[in-house]
């Protein structure tokens, strides 16, 4: 019971690390929030899951076309809603993000509709015995694959010179710019990966739960964020730890402690962090 | 048709509560709150369960939901106002999700189908079940309501809280204690939301989750943002337009949370002070009006 939980825990997880990383990324050059990450992995879901539903597409295209759907509508919401109002109070770019998340999502619902669309692939996983504990090779292949994006990621930022570009405008935009490196190239490019990060755990949740819907994007979404702070915001490995024990607690909490509550635990969790460790599990570069 | 009109304009009479409440906390002390609706449901269930079951009278069960929502604020405030404002926004976004979980679990608050049969107010004998009657209830609660907050934010207080809004090292250094001030602030904010809910349930005489859930917040914001951050006269034209217009474009209501949204981003770019424009313009319009 125990293990399995952990198990279940760990696969929702690791779609809130993917999310979170996207939030940690964007606060970390921005200083920002994004608040329609929710709504990108929405979008990555249902551009993968209405590709697939035509039948001619093979699963590996319709998962990257949705990686790349989500990131074209993370360049477009940086466009609109953020580089406008860069500049401004704090409170602007917050309230026109949450503008663009409502907007997002009732689009959604009047281009698809408020009812769950399956995914339309059938996967026939196993479940694999180990330890006693049943788990399917779905929940091993979600985990495996967000863990390869997040390794892919880190290599990325630590190695390539776009990576460590954007590490430099994290730590210090005027600076960056002045040893010649594009600014506003390296935010949308952060846009562009947060994003399809955020389309893919979009996907993946969309397999897992096997449905995709208008709103299927808020709670996650918000639940990424709490994840971010609880790992501590604009720290890259401090995303996917916080997503993972987000994960992992909210699972354990709805089985142990009262189910009707599930949706409640990251949020109290959010609140305890703030309260006694404001700086997240790994220092956040945020504060 | 009179009913019909009554009707809304008490509708926007509560909505002008909650509207100068959030501009309170947006417009003044510069922070931004998402939960602003789950104060509103506080206050609603505080005072209808307050009134069904120990038969409080209206006025006691009114305090008695300020105080419970005031405290919540406070509560919420406490910890995370030291910090940056986008983290209370995030947080009172998850109060507004565990408040609604918790409407939605409980026994007592009678679940997803909420209460029935809330008491219409009757104060010293005189019911206010008639729609006349209780708008003038409403409307003396708004004029009260604009009053204090008038009164706050053109004091030593308020200034001070703008000098946080405008920049809060600044106002730390001037000695002005910034982290009691947002409490505060928030506190007082959550209390009158949790009038404006009181009011609200001992009118539609029956409550239930979905009226307090994210939507309502996203729609008060709407209002504060449409009337001008920072502007009384603002947020009284900002929530009557937006009590009033879903009603006159009932054809377009699939589309109403879609204009929200754009209506947030597209007024923040090209017209961030809102309909009145700033303060000094919207406090001549309020002088004119008085």
């Amino acid at each position: 019971m125990f293990l399995q939980q952990l198990f279940n825990g760990l696969t929702t997880g690791s779609a809130y690390a993917l999310i979170a990383l996207g939030y940690t990324m964007i606060y970390g050059i921005l200083g920002l929030i994004n608040f329609a990450q929710g709504e990108i992995y929405m979008c990555g879901a249902f551009v993968a899951v209405l590709l697939l539903a035509t039948g001619k597409v093979n699963f590996f295209i319709a998962f990257a076309a949705g990686m790349g759907a989500a990131a074209l509508l993370g360049l477009i919401l940086e466009r609109v809603a953020f580089r406008p109002l860069r500049g401004a109070h704090p409170l602007v770019p917050l309230i026109s993000a949450i503008g663009a998340s409502i907007f997002l999502q009732s689009l959604a619902l009047l281009v698809f509709g408020p009812s769950d669309r399956p995914f339309p692939i059938q996967f026939t996983f196993s479940t694999v015995t180990l330890g006693g504990v049943a788990i399917s090779t779905l929940q091993g292949a979600i985990f495996a694959a967000a863990l390869g994006l997040m390794a892919l990621l880190v290599l990325f930022v630590r190695f390539t010179r776009y990576g460590k570009a954007i590490v430099a405008c994290a730590l210090d935009r005027d600076t960056a710019r002045l040893m010649g490196i594009n600014v506003d190239r390296m935010v949308a490019l952060t846009f562009i990966i947060g994003s399809a990060l955020s389309g893919a755990a979009g996907i993946m949740m969309a397999i897992y739960y096997n449905a995709t819907y208008p709103r299927m994007g808020l709670l996650p979404g918000l639940k990424a964020f709490s994840a971010a702070i609880l790992g501590g915001v604009g720290n890259i490995p401090g995303a996917i730890l916080g997503g993972l024990v987000l994960g992992v607690a909210e699972s354990l909490g709805a089985a142990y402690i009262a189910s009707g509550y599930k949706d409640a635990v990251a949020f109290v969790i959010l609140i305890l962090v703030l309260l006694l460790r404001p700086q997240g599990i790994l220092k956040g570069r945020g504060h | 048709m009179e009913a019909y009109i009554l009707h809304l304009s008490i509708m926007a009479g509560i909505y002008i509560i909650l509207t100068v409440s959030l501009n309170l906390i947006i417009g003044y002390a510069g922070q931004v709150s998402l939960g602003h609706a789950a104060f509103f449901g506080l206050g609603a269930y505080v005072s209808a369960l307050t009134s069904l079951n120990w038969g409080l009278p209206f006025p006691a069960a009114l305090v008695l939901a300020m105080l419970f929502a005031g405290a919540c604020g406070l509560g919420l405030g406490l910890p995370t106002l030291r910090l940056k404002e986008d983290y209370l926004a995030i947080v009172t976004l998850g109060f507004g999700v565990i408040v609604d979980l918790i409407m939605v679990n409980l026994t007592i608050t009678g679940g997803p189908d909420g209460l029935v049969g809330i008491p219409a107010p009757v104060i010293f004998g005189l019911s206010f079940r008639p729609p006349v009657r209780y708008l003038a209830l409403v409307l003396l609660t708004v004029g009260f309501t604009l009053l204090v907050v008038h009164r706050l934010v053109h004091s030593y207080h308020g200034r001070a809280l703008r000098a946080i809004r405008d920049h809060e090292v600044t106002a730390q250094v001037m000695g002005v204690n910034t982290p009691a001030y947002k409490v505060m602030i928030f506190t007082l904010a959550a209390a009158l939301a949790g009038a404006a809910g009181s009011l609200y349930a001992h009118y539609i005489t029956f409550i239930n989750p979905e009226s307090f859930g994210l939507h309502t917040s996203i729609l008060v914001l709407s209002m504060v943002i449409l009337g001008g951050m920072g502007s009384l006269a603002g947020s009284v034209v900002g929530a009557m337009t937006l009590a009033v217009l879903p009603e006159l474009l009932r054809r377009a209501q699939a589309y109403q949370d879609l204009i929200y949204g754009a209506l947030l981003i597209v007024l923040l770019i090209w017209r961030p002070q809102g309909l009145l424009g700033g303060g000094k313009l919207s406090l001549k319009f309020l002088r004119k009006k008085e």
